[in-house]
């Protein structure tokens, strides 16, 4: 049988988004967090406590949009334990983040084990929004313009987040936060409240990534889904230099390798699997000697903010 | 004199001293009271935690011994845990996970305890560790068979979340069933990702790739993963349009089957376990290593209402086959056997 149809391309190229948009939205949260000077290592466990519970109500409710919703709100209540810890009571960001992390797994796994263990329940197919007449174009058409709406209102926020950066005094108060908290403060601009907002707006992002992996990627929960997709997210955002762009490009650069390693296997390519599977980690680390010798990441970034301090 | 007296009676006391130690030791291995069992997901997972869990527990009931379990402890350093369980009194540990077969040892022979590992039979060492790498590979290639025999499309598929020894054996006897059934069947093999067992998000998106270059039955090794292999097979139609179907291994998910479960290679560990709870009683335990087979239905294929009567008594009699020895199916623990099973691009 012929292996490199049309329909299997597709459902390569699509693989690729499943895999990258998870990544595009934590990345872009993170991304978030960093310009305001707050290293959120705790993504992976806002996007596994999302991942539960936009599960938990999708199935629940029997309503996907309400998951999603629910997949922000548990990213968020994580990220509020963050902005607590970290960004108002100046604990350390690294230790928080991983304390954050295990405690998801620790907690989503216990939930599960109560709940769903011996049922294992599964949601139907997530429906997509045609983008007529976008979705009759051949091949690309199905790709772009018959997705579903997370996937078009993660692109759309990265051309929103971008707008922000640019063109807005909010972007400017963003990046102060990070580089000069200090004249961000003596301009009247309260850092702390602008950190602990950056840090939700992660969560959210981050939780609805979460979401996104258990309701429309894999339409089932069990414990640590996220496979260490938060740690990933945040290298992207490290790259990404504060450009949205970036991490688009960078997330759909992982998932598209992703698809190409499932691609080579399937095709009996003759070359050992662990080389194979190195493919999407190694592209990200070509990409870091390539671009990411110049990053400059925030000089604040990981320091907490105490007014008057020096 | 005086300092000859101290150090004969100094080195009586260190021979005594050592001589009760011994004799500790040898008590200890006789007198099995509990055993531990580590596994790195729930024991509720219909698959390779929740079988390694309940045999243990069989296992124990039938021997009088109490089971400690720890679950869901992840895939990352266990030490911690182990010494824990050691310094509480278990007689043995069963590290019921290939990547704590590192670790499992080290902290066995630092508090000398026995310890049982998988994926490593060559560590096999008198009193200290044991390997129960099961070999599923006749169960695998009853699957095999059965894929051929049902496939209409011709072309089937092997989903793995990881290449551990006993699923790469797993994944080439049921390709050696695939072509010993019929050879113009095709093999399609994809690994999610390194050590991708709870990476359910991967197994759809890989299992809905495989579906897509043609396959119409799946045979997926996973742990949590496999939940997302099911997933793909129930929402993904095959591509003549029909019903993909879905072969899982260790474990029943008969009870959460929505129709597309065809069969399952199930383990029962339960003898394995047995034996290694005699073994250390006898003072034997590390002479040998432990496997699952036929002959004793602590391997099988399950039986589903997917599988037409006639196929199955066809498979019935292959399995009888294998069990009389008509048909020899070589363990094979690498995956580059695997490799030369699959379609090679030309």
């Amino acid at each position: 049988m012929a292996l490199f149809t049309q329909s299997f391309i597709i459902t390569l190229f699509l693989g690729a988004i499943a895999a990258g948009i998870p990544l595009l939205l934590a990345g872009l949260g993170e991304q978030l967090s960093e310009k305001t000077g707050v290293l959120n290592i705790g993504l992976e466990g806002m996007m596994l406590f999302g991942a539960y519970t936009g599960f938990l109500v999708a199935w629940s409710s029997d309503s996907l949009a309400l998951g999603f919703v629910a997949g922000a709100a548990g990213g968020m209540v994580v990220a509020a334990l963050m902005a607590l810890l970290c960004v108002r009571l100046g604990l350390n960001q690294i230790v928080i983040g991983i304390a954050l992390t295990l405690a998801a797994e620790g907690l989503t796994a216990l939930l599960h084990f109560v709940q769903f263990s011996r049922t294992y329940p599964r949601l139907d197919g997530v429906p997509t929004l045609p983008l007529w007449p976008l979705s009759e174009i051949p091949f690309v058409g199905p790709i772009l313009f018959n997705n579903n709406v997370v996937f078009y209102f993660a692109i759309v926020l990265v051309a929103v987040f971008a707008w922000v950066y640019r063109q807005t005094n909010l972007g400017i108060a963003l990046q102060a936060a990070g580089d000069k908290p200090a004249a961000l403060d003596a301009a009247g601009v309260d850092v702390t409240n602008t950190r602990t907002m950056a840090v939700l707006v992660t969560g959210a992002l981050a939780g609805l990534g979460g979401a996104y992996m258990s309701i429309v990627v894999a339409g089932v929960f069990v414990p640590f889904m996220t496979h260490g997709n938060g740690f990933i997210a945040i290298v992207l955002a490290m790259l990404a230099r504060g450009r949205p762009l970036w991490v688009l490009g960078g997330a759909l650069l992982f998932g598209g390798s992703l698809s190409l390693t499932t691609a080579l296997q399937v095709a009996g390519v003759d070359i050992p699997t662990d080389v194979i599977q190195m493919l999407p980690f190694a592209m990200v680390m070509l990409v870091l000697l390539v671009a990411g010798r110049k990053a400059a990441l925030p000089v604040a970034l990981g320091e907490s903010f105490v007014r008057g301090s020096r | 004199m005086k300092n000859w007296m101290i150090e004969t009676a100094s080195r009586t006391a260190l021979a005594l001293a050592l001589m009760g130690g011994l004799g500790t030791v040898a008590l200890q291995a006789a007198d099995v009271k509990s055993i531990a069992i580590l596994a790195p997901e729930q024991g509720t997972d219909m698959g390779w935690n929740q079988q390694g869990v309940d045999a243990a527990k069989a296992a124990g009931a039938a021997t009088g011994v109490e089971v400690v379990v720890a679950e869901n402890l992840g895939y990352g350093d266990v030490r911690p845990t182990l010494r824990e369980l050691g310094e509480e009194g278990a007689s043995l540990l069963i590290a019921h996970a290939s990547g704590y077969n590192t670790a499992a040892p080290e902290i066995g022979a630092e508090l000398n305890i026995p310890v049982a590992i998988v994926d490593s039979p060559d560590k096999l060492s008198a009193g200290k560790v044991a390997d129960y790498t099961a070999s599923g590979h006749d169960g695998a290639y009853l699957a095999g068979r059965l894929a051929a025999k049902m496939s209409r499309t011709k072309v089937v598929g092997i989903v793995v979340s990881g290449e551990p020894p006993s699923w790469n054996n797993m994944s080439v006897a049921f390709a050696e069933g695939v072509k010993a059934e019929n050879p113009a069947v095709e093999v399609r093999y994809a690994v999610i990702g390194p050590a991708a067992y709870s990476d359910a998000a991967g197994g759809k998106r890989v299992t809905e790739t495989v579906i897509a270059s043609g396959a119409d039955v799946i045979f997926g090794q996973g742990n949590g993963s496999s939940f997302g292999m099911l997933q793909a097979v129930e929402t993904t139609k095959a591509t003549d349009g029909g019903k993909a179907y879905f072969i899982d291994v260790i474990g029943d998910k008969t009870s959460i089957d929505k129709g597309n479960l065809l069969s399952s290679v199930l383990w029962n560990l339960t003898p394995v376990y047995t034996a290694m709870i005699e073994d250390l009683k006898a003072d034997k335990y590390g002479t040998r290593n432990y496997d699952i087979k036929l002959s004793d239905d602590s391997l099988s294929l399950l039986k589903t209402k997917n599988i037409p009567d006639d196929i199955w008594a066809q498979i019935e009699a292959i399995k009888a086959d294998i069990i009389s020895g008509k048909i020899v199916v070589e363990p094979k623990y690498d995956a580059e056997s695997v490799r030369k099973l699959v379609k090679t691009v030309q």
